[in-house]
C-alpha cells in the first residue's frame, strides 16, 4: 500500500508542467467554488439585512390573524409579558413595539392611503433605519405627541415639508368609527425604496394606540438578533416558545417569503455552477489520467507481467488521482482563500441596486465559512477518486501482450 | 541430440493468430517443445518469425488460439486472472530489452516490488534485496532512481528484480540490445554464472551472437515454427 502511494505521489512530478496545468484547473475550480460561495453568504446576508434592517426587523410578534387581516383590535396578549421574556432573552439584540393600521394622510394639497405606525422612537431607534436615513427635520426629537415622520415620496405627493401640518384618519377598532388627529411633519426620511418611502407614515406609539383605540395594546413586536442567521436557524425553539397565548412569533422567511425563495434559487444555481465546474474539472481529470496512461503504457505492462494483479493496476491510478487531487486542493485553498480574502477587504460595490425586492445599501463582502474550506475540498477530493475510476477501469483491462509489444 | 528428461516447460501444439484489418495472421503455427530445468536455452531467428508472441504465450502474457502451455505442470494457457498474475509472480522472471525499472522508484524499491506483491516481511525482504545487490555488483546503487545510473547498471537492476523472488524461469527479451558489447558480454556472463550455481532456467529471445555462445540450446523458429534446435556441444 504505501509503495503504491509512493509511486502515486512520485508520478506526479514526471510531467511537472501537465500536473501544475492539471492541478491548476482542478484548484482554480475550487476555488471559484469557495469565493462563489463566500461571495453568496455575503450576498445572502446583505440582502437579509436590506430587507429586515429597514424596517420589518428579523422575525415579528403578532397576535394570530393579525398579518393576514391587519385588523388592529388584535392586539398582542400580555404584551407586557412578552416585552419582558424578551427583554431577558440572550439571543435578542433589540425589539420595537408598534400599532399599526392602513388610514389616510390628507394634506392641504392631497391625500393618500398609507401605513400609519405608531413607534416607540427609543426602542425603534435601536432596531429599524428609520432614524438613519432621515434626510429633514428629526426623527421624534423632544416630547411633541403629533409629531409625525413620513418618506419624502408621500411628501412630495402631499407637497409638505418639515413643520407643515397634515391629517391621519384611521378607523377605530372594534367599531369602525372613524378617529382623525393632525399632526406636524417633524422629519421626511429617504430610503430609496418607493414603497418604505411613499407606503408609511410614523407617529408616536401613545398616540397611535388612542386613535386605534386599543388601549395599552400593540399590534406587533419587531425582533432584532445578536446573529442575523438565528432567525433562519433549523428548528429554532425560539419561534414556539414564543407563539403562545393566541400570539405568533415568525422570522423574516415567513414575513418576506419572495426572499426566502430568491434567496433558495441562489443555492440551486451555485449547485448549478458547481455541478459545471466539477464536470469540467472531470474530462480535465480524465484527461490527464489517460495521458500518463498511455505514455507510460509500457510501464503498465511491465508492472503486469512482473506480477500486479488487475486490482493494483487500478489502485495505483486511484492513487495517482489521490495525490493530483490533494496537490489541486492545496493550490485552490490557497488560491480561494486569497481571493476571498482580498474582495473581502475591497468589497464588491453593489450599493443602490435592487434584486428580489431588496436594495444593496453597502458594498458586496464575501463571508468565508469553515465548510467552504472543508466541504468543498472534500468533495474534489472525492469526485477525483470517482472520477479516476474511469482510467483506472481501463488501466486494469489493458492487454499485457498490446502494453508490451515492443518488447516480450 | 540431447533430451528432456524434466521439464519445465512443456508446449503442445501451440498456435496464434492475430486479426489485422479482418485478416488473419497466424504468428506461431503449432510448436511443440519441452525445455528442461536449469537450461539456459536461446531462441531466434528473424523479425516476424514469432519470437516474441511464443515467449508471451509460454509467460501467460497472451493466451494461444489453439494448444497448451504446461510450466512445471501448471497449465499456464488455463490459467486467467488473478491466478495467472500471481502465478507470474512467483514462477517466472522478466527482463525486458530497454531495462524497463520504474523511474520513481530507487534501485531498491524497483528491486523489492515483487517481494511487497508476495507479502514477503521486512527483514527478510531487505537481506533478500541486500544479498542479490551484493551478487549483481550493485551494492551502495540502493537510493538511485534508474535515470542516475548507467544503462548497464540498470540492465543488472532488472536481472536482480527478475531474480529477487528466485523464480522458476527467467525470460529475457532480447537484454543486451540497448548495451555496448562489453556491457553486453558481462552481464551474460552474470547471468550464465547465476543460472550455473541456481540452477534457474534462462529463455532468451535474441539476435545477438554472444547469448547463443553461451546457450546450452539455440532454437530456430521461421514462419512461426521451430526450424531448427541444436543443443550446444558443451552440453
Amino acid at each position: 500500500m504505501t509503495l503504491a502511494l509512493r509511486l502515486g505521489w512520485r508520478n506526479l512530478f514526471r510531467n511537472k508542467r501537465r500536473t501544475l496545468i492539471a492541478g491548476l484547473a482542478i484548484g482554480v475550480g475550487l476555488a471559484s467554488l469557495i469565493f462563489t460561495d463566500a461571495l453568496m453568504q455575503g450576498m445572502v446576508a446583505q440582502m437579509i439585512k436590506s430587507a429586515t434592517a429597514a424596517y420589518l426587523g428579523e422575525g415579528e410578534i403578532h397576535r394570530r390573524g393579525f398579518r393576514l387581516t391587519q385588523e388592529p383590535g388584535l392586539t398582542i396578549h400580555d404584551a407586557a409579558g412578552v416585552e419582558a421574556r424578551l427583554e431577558k432573552d440572550p439571543d435578542v439584540e433589540a425589539f420595537a413595539p408598534r400599532a399599526e393600521s392602513f388610514g389616510m394622510i390628507t394634506s392641504a394639497a392631497e391625500a393618500r392611503s398609507v401605513m400609519i405606525v405608531g413607534v416607540d422612537p427609543s426602542r425603534e431607534r435601536l432596531l429599524s433605519q428609520v432614524d438613519d436615513n432621515i434626510r429633514q427635520g428629526a426623527f421624534f426629537e423632544g416630547s411633541g405627541e403629533r409629531d409625525i415622520v413620513i418618506g419624502n415620496a408621500l411628501a412630495e405627493i402631499l407637497g409638505v415639508e418639515p413643520g407643515d401640518r397634515i391629517v391621519a384618519t384611521v378607523s377605530q377598532a372594534g367599531s369602525g368609527v372613524l378617529a382623525q388627529d393632525m399632526f406636524r411633519v417633524s422629519g421626511i426620511y429617504r430610503f430609496g425604496i418607493k414603497e418604505m418611502d411613499e407606503g408609511f407614515a410614523f407617529v408616536r406609539l401613545a398616540k397611535a394606540q388612542d386613535m386605534l383605540g386599543i388601549g395599552r395594546g400593540i399590534n406587533e413586536i419587531a425582533l432584532k438578533f445578536r446573529d442575523i442567521r438565528f432567525a433562519t436557524r433549523k428548528d429554532n425553539p425560539f419561534w414556539t416558545a414564543y407563539s403562545t397565548g393566541g400570539n405568533e412569533a415568525v422570522s423574516w422567511a415567513v414575513l418576506l417569503p419572495q426572499l426566502r425563495d430568491a434567496l433558495g434559487l441562489f443555492w440551486i444555481s451555485l449547485a448549478f455552477m458547481a455541478a459545471i465546474l466539477f464536470g469540467i474539472v472531470a474530462f480535465g481529470i480524465i484527461n490527464t489520467l489517460f495521458m500518463s496512461l498511455y505514455e507510460r503504457m509500457f510501464e503498465f505492462g511491465v508492472l503486469r507481467a512482473v506480477g500486479t494483479r488487475s486490482a493494483g493496476v487500478r489502485r495505483l491510478i486511484i492513487f495517482e488521482a489521490g495525490a493530483l487531487a490533494a496537490l489541486s486542493i492545496a493550490m485552490g485553498l490557497v488560491l480561494g482563500l486569497v481571493l476571498t480574502l482580498v474582495v473581502a477587504r475591497t468589497g464588491v460595490n453593489y450599493s443602490g441596486i435592487e434584486f428580489a425586492g431588496t436594495t444593496f445599501s453597502e458594498p458586496l463582502t464575501p463571508v468565508l465559512q469553515v465548510r467552504q474550506l472543508v466541504v468543498y475540498p472534500l468533495a474534489t477530493f472525492l469526485f477525483t477518486l470517482l472520477v479516476a475510476l474511469y482510467p483506472a477501469r481501463v488501466a486494469g483491462r489493458l492487454r499485457i501482450a498490446d502494453a508490451l509489444r515492443k518488447s516480450l | 541430440m540431447n533430451t528432456v528428461e524434466e521439464p519445465l516447460i512443456v508446449t503442445e501444439g501451440l498456435k496464434k493468430d492475430y486479426r489485422e484489418g479482418g485478416v488473419v495472421v497466424p504468428a506461431v503455427r503449432g510448436i511443440d517443445l519441452r525445455i528442461g530445468a536449469g537450461e539456459f536455452t536461446v531462441i531466434v531467428g528473424p523479425s516476424g518469425s514469432g519470437k516474441t508472441t511464443f515467449l508471451n504465450l509460454i509467460s501467460g502474457l497472451d493466451s494461444p488460439t489453439a494448444g497448451k502451455v504446461w510450466l512445471r505442470n501448471r497449465p499456464v494457457s488455463d490459467m486467467s486472472g488473478d491466478a495467472l498474475s500471481d502465478f507470474r509472480r512467483d514462477h517466472i522472471g522478466f527482463v525486458f530489452q530497454a531495462y524497463n525499472l520504474i523511474p520513481v522508484l530507487t534501485v531498491r524499491e524497483n528491486i523489492e516490488y515483487i517481494l511487497l506483491l508476495q507479502g514477503v516481511p521486512d527483514d527478510e525482504r531487505a537481506a533478500w534485496v541486500a544479498g542479490i545487490l551484493k551478487e549483481i555488483g550493485m551494492e551502495g546503487f540502493e537510493r538511485r532512481f534508474p535515470p542516475r545510473i548507467s544503462g548497464g547498471q540498470q540492465q543488472r537492476v532488472a536481472i536482480a528484480r527478475a531474480m529477487v523472488s528466485k523464480p522458476e524461469l527467467i525470460l529475457a527479451d532480447e537484454p543486451t540490445a540497448n548495451l555496448d558489447s562489453e556491457t553486453g558480454s558481462e552481464l551474460l556472463d552474470m547471468m550464465r554464472g547465476l543460472n550455473r550455481r541456481t540452477g534457474m532456467t534462462f529463455l532468451f529471445s535474441t539476435h545477438d551472437r554472444m547469448v547463443m555462445e553461451r546457450a546450452d540450446r539455440v532454437i530456430t523458429l521461421h514462419d512461426g515454427r521451430i526450424a531448427k534446435d541444436e543443443w550446444s556441444r558443451r552440453t
